[in-house]
């Protein structure tokens, strides 16, 4: 009995074996073209966007997020994105802005991820594309559409609401003593005492965000009074004049220069993190200020060893977020404009955004996507579901504010006195006012 | 089997066990070897395949650079010579300036412009001024012998270079002329659709700044971004100083470069490649399993083949091992049958050895004992032949001769017993019986030996006991009279002797639980004699020293007679304080059915003159015995006829008249014919006394199987040798009443 099943078995095995075999011998090459037919040609979006220096096996989960939106795009609506990019070298480099000014005029590209200087420059020469017959559009916040519109147009759409703050070393606070400051003075107060500790340098700064220290004062009452409207009207009429309102800010900068609380040489030559990133992580310097998203991504601070949490800057009404709008836009000349705005379209949609929000743990523009944020954000956090921060870009203001403020802080950094920076900015605002 | 062959076997056996294990180990060895050079080959193929599959990589790697190279190249050598003939067209032309400025940007050209000869500033085709300001060539790089500008960012936002060629009207120099042209140009003449699946990474390299100023669209991930060679070596951790001097050496010579480095944990080929003599690169890498995909199915096969190879090996090993494992747990059941069989073998020779010892001392116990009275015979004999004339001293001579006879007969009785209990040829005869009578006998028996010996013989009973039992009687007075006599011998005079008998609680209705003891004050045991007490020719003292007469079989006799009963025997004894047996048996207890008495078959009282007168025919072939025989008969008034053998008895009987003969005493072993024959032929014969006429067995063939096989002949009793001619008178009665 137990013999015959053995027999079985093995002939059984054997059939199988001489299947296999037969069927491998079987394949018959016929004479047929080996290529697969040709697939139909995709159309091709080209997207311009600045990129991090690189960390090895470090993930930009900025990056990331966005990159998975585009996939969404590509692959709803069967296209094909290439992505161009620009990194400079260094502060003598041109940079990104300048480029995509270029490449915005000339028409290179179809979208292009833009800061809010370059949003108004381009907006007001008509490079941009109106954005607003979008379906996505529709879903934005109020604040976002107003700060994103030129002469009527919606000509960006960002894809997460940029909120800078103060980065600070928690643990450093509490080894002096000193409490999270809200005023300027109280900030001072803590640079000194950190000064006399050893920290020469409490502040670690870069060219190119100090403007939010300046914007987090001058705006502060203006953003937060409740008499918003009338009071950037009277910015656009001349009845009010920006350099008041600049000046407490300048002022402030000013001290901290002298004070050395910035060291205002290295500031004016570094990139953003890579000049102050260093001695922050190393716990060497308590405080920089950096956007939302630097807090999740190990490129910039995601991965601390120390406490650290993100406040907002000091002002006359405590901790002040500054928020300026960085955006996607479609060239208004763009060789494949309307492929762009479909794409835009989907990058932009709820669904896209909350895939956005969700990697990247930031405020979403879209008034209907809420995410949790990281603990470290928390108090910048509070304070703008408060409702309390200044924007650090107002397409509604005449003058640009975040891209001039940042020229003008690199002057001060330069060694001008307040007064000739206030003076610039009396310049450019009798040059909008036509004077 | 002799203890010496025994040990060799031993011997044999451990060197067969070495030479087993021997070659398992040497089998094991070989299928390790085996696949250890299979292993070797395999993993030495593999290798192989590696290496080619690396070569063929590299190969397959350069083959691609080596086109992006020329492509390259020929864009570049195109846009010079595009370029001269512009430069050609504005010499002949009569406005340069206006030519110039009615050029508009082309797919080839992004911008052009000229300085003519002798002047700082020209104009460029997008119309303004133009200096030259921001160019530099003094990296020395030509295409086609013309000077080509470091890359920069031109007012496009893009990247790119400018080549310089002189504008010659006439063969003299009249200006020179600046193309524009920018990477994004490049791109469109390489494969969109992909370079390596997009997984492999290719940057174009300015030489000079070293900046990456294309990414083209098919070759490599689309979110990678780098901004210069130091910024990619970075951000995949290229350091290591020997691959560094080797970039380095070839940006300085413009070599070839390829080496192997893990970018982002993956094993990738990485290269320099240089265009246009070094004046831009192509810088970037190639994931090993991107470029060596049907490698990698190769080695998941090897692998695969290894593994399998690596089960099979195991299997064989774990089916060899069970294997092994069963023969040995074989083996090893056959040694221990083996071991246990030479035990019981080498038991048996020490049992063989110990008998023969012990029937060595018996014999020459035997020969002492037999000599003993022998010599008392013989002895006597000769004083009885001397004083044969003193009827006084003939008849105490003959009386213990007479005692002397007895005690050899009892020897040869007992050394029987032995013999057929040893052989199993003892027969249990149960009958009923009465314990009164059994006591009775046996102190009839006892209590005259110790009185000789002055002895206190007490007999007690105990315990409500059966009257009637059934059992074999003569074989119970055989144990307790083999007991008693011993302790009469073994007791000193003066001594005391008890034998009881007490009936025990009933574990069975119809069984009678009986325990017989008997004691003595006498010269005791020692505790090593009594382990042996039960052993057949041991006696508690050399009989040759021994003042009391046995055979040392006695106890043996006793036990084995218990045991047959299904019986029990103990002793318990101290040196010179005496002995105690004790016998348990279990005997069926029957009542007495009504109207039969004790000794309603009662015996008749003995005729002493029944042989009177009577002619017997004896056949015996020897003469003493024939002698004897016919004296004793004589002696009863008797007389008979000897035959020297069954045949002539049988000649004899035929011959005689009828009732010439009253009886035939027939010997059984005989020369020529021997008892059992001639009895068959006497009562065959056709006369009619043949059927009729006793015959009686007179032999020294004294077992109950003798007397069987006699009666079986055709005899119709049987009388042991020594004769005694007081049951030949009652075997002769008992015949005649049958015959009557």
């Amino acid at each position: 009995m137990k013999n015959r099943k053995m027999q079985g078995w093995a002939v059984a095995c054997l059939m199988a074996v001489t299947a296999v075999f037969l069927s491998g011998c079987s394949a018959q090459k016929g004479p047929k073209n080996l290529l697969p037919e040709n697939e139909k040609k995709r159309q091709t979006v080209n997207l311009f966007s600045p990129m991090e220096k690189s960390i090895p096996n470090a993930v930009n989960v900025a990056r990331t997020a966005a990159d998975l939106t585009v996939a969404m795009a590509e692959e709803k609506l069967d296209v094909t994105v290439d992505y161009w990019t620009y990194t400079a070298k260094d502060y003598q480099d041109r940079n990104y802005d300048e480029v995509c000014l270029d490449r915005a005029r000339n028409n290179m590209d179809d979208i292009y991820l833009l800061n809010p200087d370059v949003i108004l420059k381009l907006g007001a020469e008509g490079a941009l594309m109106d954005l607003s017959g979008l379906d996505s559009a529709g879903n934005l916040r109020e604040i976002i559409r107003v700060a994103n519109t030129v002469d009527g147009k919606l000509v960006a759409i960002p894809q997460e609401v940029v909120a800078y703050g103060l980065f600070v070393n928690v643990d450093l606070f509490k080894q002096y003593d000193l409490a999270l400051p809200n005023t300027p003075e109280e900030f001072l107060e803590c640079c000194r005492v950190f000064q006399e500790n050893g920290i020469e340098t409490p502040v670690g700064a870069n060219r190119w965000w100090l403007e939010t220290f300046v914007l987090a004062q001058a705006y502060a009452d203006l953003y937060n009074g409740g008499n918003t409207q009338a009071e950037i009207e009277a910015l656009n009429n001349g009845g009010a004049r920006y350099s008041d309102y600049m000046r407490p800010g300048f002022e402030f900068l000013k001290t901290m220069i002298d004070q050395g609380y910035i060291d205002a040489e290295k500031a004016l030559v570094s990139e953003a993190i890579e000049g102050e990133g260093a001695d922050f992580l190393a716990g060497k310097t308590p405080i920089v200020m950096a956007y939302w998203g630097a807090a999740n991504t190990e490129t910039a601070y995601g991965k601390t060893d120390f406490e650290m949490q993100v406040i907002g800057f000091p002002s006359s009404r405590g901790q002040m977020p500054v928020m300026p709008m960085t955006g996607w836009a479609v060239g208004a000349n763009a060789k494949h404009r309307e492929d762009a705005a479909k794409v835009l379209d989907v990058m932009i949609s709820d669904e896209a955004l909350q895939l956005f929000a969700e990697t990247n743990r930031v405020i979403s523009p879209s008034k209907n996507v809420k995410v949790d944020c990281v603990p470290a954000l928390q108090p910048l956090n509070d304070r703008i579901e408060e409702g309390i921060y200044v924007l650090g870009s107002n397409a509604g203001m005449d003058v640009e504010q975040w891209g001039n403020t940042c020229l003008i802080v690199r002057q001060l950094l330069a060694g001008a006195s307040v007064e000739e920076c206030m003076e610039a900015f009396d310049e450019l605002q009798d040059a909008a006012l036509g004077k | 089997m002799s203890l010496e062959n025994w040990k060799r076997g031993l011997l044999m056996k451990e060197r067969r066990n070495r030479q087993e294990k021997r070659k398992g180990f040497s089998l094991l060895f070989s299928i390790v070897l085996i696949f250890g050079i299979l292993g070797t080959i395999v993993f030495w193929l593999s290798q192989k395949t590696s290496r080619e599959m690396s070569d063929a990589s590299i190969q397959n790697l350069s083959e691609s650079l080596d086109l992006i190279q020329s492509t390259i190249e020929a864009i570049l050598c195109n846009e010079v010579q595009f370029q001269e003939l512009v430069a050609r067209e504005i010499a002949r032309s009569e406005d340069p300036e206006a030519y110039i400025r009615a050029c508009e940007e082309n797919q080839m050209m992004s911008k052009i412009a000229m300085i003519p000869s002798g002047e700082t500033e020209g104009i460029a085709s997008t119309g303004e001024i133009f200096t030259g300001e921001g160019l530099d060539f003094s990296a020395g790089g030509t295409v086609l012998g013309m000077p080509v500008s470091e890359s920069y960012i031109n007012y496009m936002g893009t990247w790119s270079y400018t080549i310089k060629c002189p504008v010659e009207r006439d063969g003299q120099e009249i200006g020179t002329l600046y193309g524009e042209y920018i990477y994004d140009t490049i791109d469109e003449f390489l494969p969109a659709e992909g370079f390596y699946n997009k997984q492999a990474f290719l940057y174009i390299m300015d030489a000079r700044s070293q900046r990456f100023v294309l990414h083209p669209k098919g070759m490599g991930q689309r979110n990678a971004g780098h901004l210069n060679l130091d910024d990619f070596y970075r951000a995949n951790d290229i350091r290591e100083p020997g691959i560094r001097a080797e970039v380095e050496e070839s940006l300085q010579t413009g070599r070839k470069v390829m080496f192997y480095h893990d970018i982002r944990e993956e094993q990738a080929l990485n290269y320099m490649w240089p265009i246009n003599d070094g004046t831009i690169f192509l810088v970037g890498y190639v994931p090993i399993d991107v470029i060596q995909r049907e490698g990698r199915s190769v080695n998941q096969n090897i692998i695969m083949v290894v593994f399998l190879m690596l089960t099979a090996f195991i299997l064989c090993i774990a089916l060899y091992y069970l294997n092994w494992k069963q023969q040995e747990k074989v083996r090893r059941e056959l040694e221990e049958e083996r071991k246990f069989h030479n035990q019981q073998l080498a038991e048996a020779l020490r049992a063989a050895q110990l008998a023969s010892e012990s029937k060595t001392t018996f014999l020459s116990n035997m020969s002492h004992d037999i000599r003993t009275p022998m010599n008392a015979v013989l002895g006597f004999t000769s004083l009885l032949a001397k004083d044969a004339e003193d009827p006084k001293k003939v008849r105490e001579y003959t009386q213990k001769i007479a005692a002397s006879g007895q005690h050899l007969l009892s020897l040869i009785n007992d050394v029987l017993d032995v013999s057929k209990i040893e052989s199993g040829k003892v027969v249990l005869n149960l009958e009923k019986f009465a314990m009164d009578d059994v006591i009775a006998s046996v102190d009839a028996i006892i209590q005259p030996m110790a009185k000789a010996k002055r002895q206190e013989f007490c007999v007690e009973e105990t315990g409500s006991r059966h009257e009637y039992l059934v059992g074999d009687e003569t074989r119970l007075n055989q144990i307790l009279i083999n007991l008693l006599s011993n302790a009469v011998k073994y007791t000193p005079e003066g001594g005391h002797i008890w034998f009881r008998v007490a009936t025990l609680k009933q574990r069975s209705s119809q069984y009678a639980h009986i325990r017989f003891e008997v004691e003595d004050d006498g010269y005791g045991m020692t505790p090593e004699y009594l382990e042996v007490i039960f052993d057949a020719f041991t006696r508690a003292e050399n009989s040759t020293t021994n003042k009391v007469q046995g055979t040392g079989l006695g106890m043996a006799i006793t036990k084995s007679i218990v045991e047959l009963m299904g019986g029990t025997i103990d002793v318990f004894s101290q040196v010179n304080k005496g002995s105690l047996f004790q016998v348990d048996l279990e005997l069926r207890a029957v009542e007495m059915p009504e109207g039969e008495t004790e000794h309603s078959s009662g015996e008749e009282p003995e005729d002493p003159d029944i042989l009177k007168g009577l002619h017997f025919l004896a056949a015996e072939d020897n003469e003493i015995n024939a002698e004897i025989l016919e004296e004793l008969l004589e002696m009863e008034g008797a007389s008979c006829e000897i035959a020297s053998n069954g045949q002539l008895a049988v000649e004899r009987f035929r011959q005689s008249t009828p009732g010439e003969f009253d009886a035939i005493l027939m010997d059984v072993q005989m020369p020529v014919m021997n008892g059992h024959e001639a009895s068959c032929a006497i009562r065959v014969m056709e006369r009619e006394d043949a059927k009729d006429i006793p015959i009686i067995a007179m032999t020294a063939n004294a077992f109950t199987e003798d007397e069987k096989a006699a009666l079986a002949a055709g005899m119709d009793a049987h009388v042991p040798k020594p004769l005694d001619m007081e049951l030949l008178k009652k075997t002769m009665k008992q015949i005649r009443k049958r015959k009557e």
